[in-house]
């Protein structure tokens, strides 16, 4: 009996273990392709890695070597942070609200916000395009930071009020007997034991704003201003072919962020993801 | 509770900037669309917009170029939800029915969604690409195929490079929400089935997925609205190529809008998808109320 159970188990981990190479082998193949020789890239037949002796750090040495992609790096962090903890503060401020208040409105507020996120969030591009032209925030990086705290206000929200309403009320009570106010009860409680669920939805919000594309590639042209997914798609069309090495070293460069992200932070991913789904 | 005048301030205060920057970069946007959509609106009469009614509706409607984006769309849909959801969920159950290595496998099954739009599909372009990887693959050590492929240059060679970045970078998050439906699963329930002699394909059907009914409805729906939200990985992969047969709803709607300064038209378009989008959510929800009962 014993025997067969473990026979079963091998079985199942060879079959994760295969499914997971499949699913990591383009990764895989982009780290190899960014350290081949520039050269190499276009040989036939293609090579899913390069020979020992080939590989280089040539790419790496090109893209580090440029001071440009350092602004887009800094330009990507500082819209990126800026824009997390300003959705943090208010989104936590209006999962408050509607979690423990009421007030004139409150559900029709709600419901509204809360449906938003069924409309793709690119079909308003027209009408923000013109409202960032009448603010003059064409071209300007701060420019970009409001809208995108505006399209993930729905979904953190959403998910702050959940784990606002997990807080005990009591511990509310507690505080306006202390002589607190709203205030004090938003500081002193809510954030502090809504931390973790506001934690899990900044990160989320985070890989949102770090690898946005569209929006950012239709309102900023300067090229000191673009963030890092237009810098990397910036290598196509520029050159007759394509440098595939720097287009993957640069790829790679900008993935590191997500990465320590991720690694660190994985309890909250977690958290984050499955408390919205397994309510209903 | 009664709320005193000072706490209505501060509830105010709390509300206010929220409030604010969604009324100003969504709700003022949402209506401007609407307004849009009514009007002749493009680069030739940005000084006077005429009034026109349906017309832009009609336009977008009867265009062909649009009925083929919405059924590029619509097969997107079709092929990648169900996709992820079924590999994501296999997934899942495979992970859950081992004790060891938990963590790792779905640290790494995720990889693939926390790597960017347009990384992936800058990766996928390169695999795909006709002197690429895979074809070298399939031609040659396989020998599958007699030539290579030409992926990217026709529209179903392109819709199906999209649709396999699509299922790839989906599999993690279903993986993860399938996962979590499965821990909340009773096992008593399970524990009832094998008495009564239930097989393991029985007490699929009739224990687990009957219990996760609820995720399944939300990943339904998150990901049918994801479907038709598919952008970056057109636009990277074949740019709407060739003759815009590979174009989408979106990248369309992009097209019409900022290359060819129909403002109007692309108005009157997006809110049809968002219509669209709303009545699918609703025969979801009751599809899946219905089988309760």
């Amino acid at each position: 009996m014993m025997k067969k159970r473990t026979r079963y188990d091998l079985l199942i981990h060879f079959i994760l273990l295969s499914a997971l190479i499949v699913v990591i082998l383009p990764m895989v193949y982009m780290i190899s392709t960014s350290l081949k020789p520039n050269g190499a890239l276009y040989e036939y037949p293609p090579r899913f890695l390069p020979s020992i002796r080939e590989v280089t750090l040539e790419n790496y040495r090109y893209i580090l070597g440029q001071g440009k992609f350092y602004i887009n790096f800094c330009n990507s962090i500082f819209v990126s942070v800026a824009a997390v903890l300003i959705t943090a503060f208010v989104a936590s401020a209006l999962g408050y609200v509607m979690a423990r208040f009421e007030f004139r409105g409150k559900r029709f507020l709600f419901a509204f916000i809360v449906l938003t996120m069924i409309i793709p969030g690119l079909t308003l591009i027209i009408p923000q395009y013109e409202l960032a032209v009448k603010l003059r925030t064409i071209n300007s990086l701060e420019g970009l930071i409001p809208f995108y705290v505006a399209w993930t206000i729905p979904y953190s929200t959403f998910m702050i009020k959940g784990f606002v309403e997990n807080v005990p009320r009591e511990l509310d009570e507690a505080t306006y007997m202390d002589g607190g106010s709203v205030f004090t009860v938003f500081v002193r409680v809510i954030m502090p034991l809504a931390k973790p669920g506001i934690a899990s939805v900044s990160i989320f919000n985070f890989l949102t704003y770090w690898e946005e594309f569209p929006w950012a590639n239709t309102v900023i042209n300067d090229n000191m201003k673009r963030t890092l997914p237009i810098a990397i798609s910036g290598f196509f069309g520029q050159h007759q072919f394509t440098q595939w090495g720097y287009v993957f070293a640069l790829s790679a460069f900008s993935l590191i962020p997500i990465l320590l992200v991720f690694i660190f932070c994985q309890r909250f991913f977690v958290a984050g993801l499955t408390s919205g789904s397994v309510k209903g | 509770m009664r709320i005193s005048n000072k706490s209505k301030w501060q509830i105010g205060l709390l509300l206010l900037p929220g409030v604010l920057i969604f009324g100003i970069f969504t709700l003022y946007p949402i209506l401007k669309l609407l307004i849009m959509s009514f009007f002749q609106w493009d680069f030739k009469s940005i000084a006077g917009q005429q009034f026109i009614g349906l017309d832009n509706y009609k336009e977008v409607i009867q265009d062909e170029y649009f009925q083929t984006a919405f059924v590029n769309s619509i097969l997107y849909t079709l092929v990648t939800v169900p996709g992820q959801m079924f590999l994501g969920f296999l997934v899942a159950m495979l992970i859950n029915s081992v004790t060891k290595f938990k963590v790792g496998y779905r640290v790494l099954y995720y990889l693939p969604v926390i790597t960017s739009w347009v990384i992936a599909s800058l990766v996928f372009k390169y695999v795909f690409n006709t002197e690429g990887l895979l074809n070298y693959f399939l031609a040659n050590v396989v020998h599958i195929t007699e030539q290579n492929v030409r992926w990217l240059d026709n529209r179903w060679g392109g819709l199906t490079v999209a649709m396999f970045l699509g299922i790839w970078k989906g599999i993690g998050w279903n993986m993860v929400v399938f996962l979590a439906a499965l821990q909340t699963v009773p096992r008593d329930l399970y524990e009832a089935a094998n008495v009564d002699g239930a097989g393991a394909v029985r007490k699929l059907f009739s224990v687990t997925l009957p219990s996760i009914r609820g995720t399944i409805l939300f990943a339904l729906v998150m990901l049918t609205i994801g479907g038709f939200n598919v952008f970056t990985s057109i636009k990277m992969i074949t740019g709407g190529e060739p003759a815009h047969k590979t174009d989408v709803v979106l990248t369309w709607m992009y097209y019409k809008a900022f290359s060819a300064g129909k403002f109007g038209y692309s108005a009157a378009l997006s809110f049809i998808i968002t219509v669209v989008l709303a009545i699918l959510a609703v025969i979801q929800f009751n599809l899946m109320q219905k089988k309760d009962g």
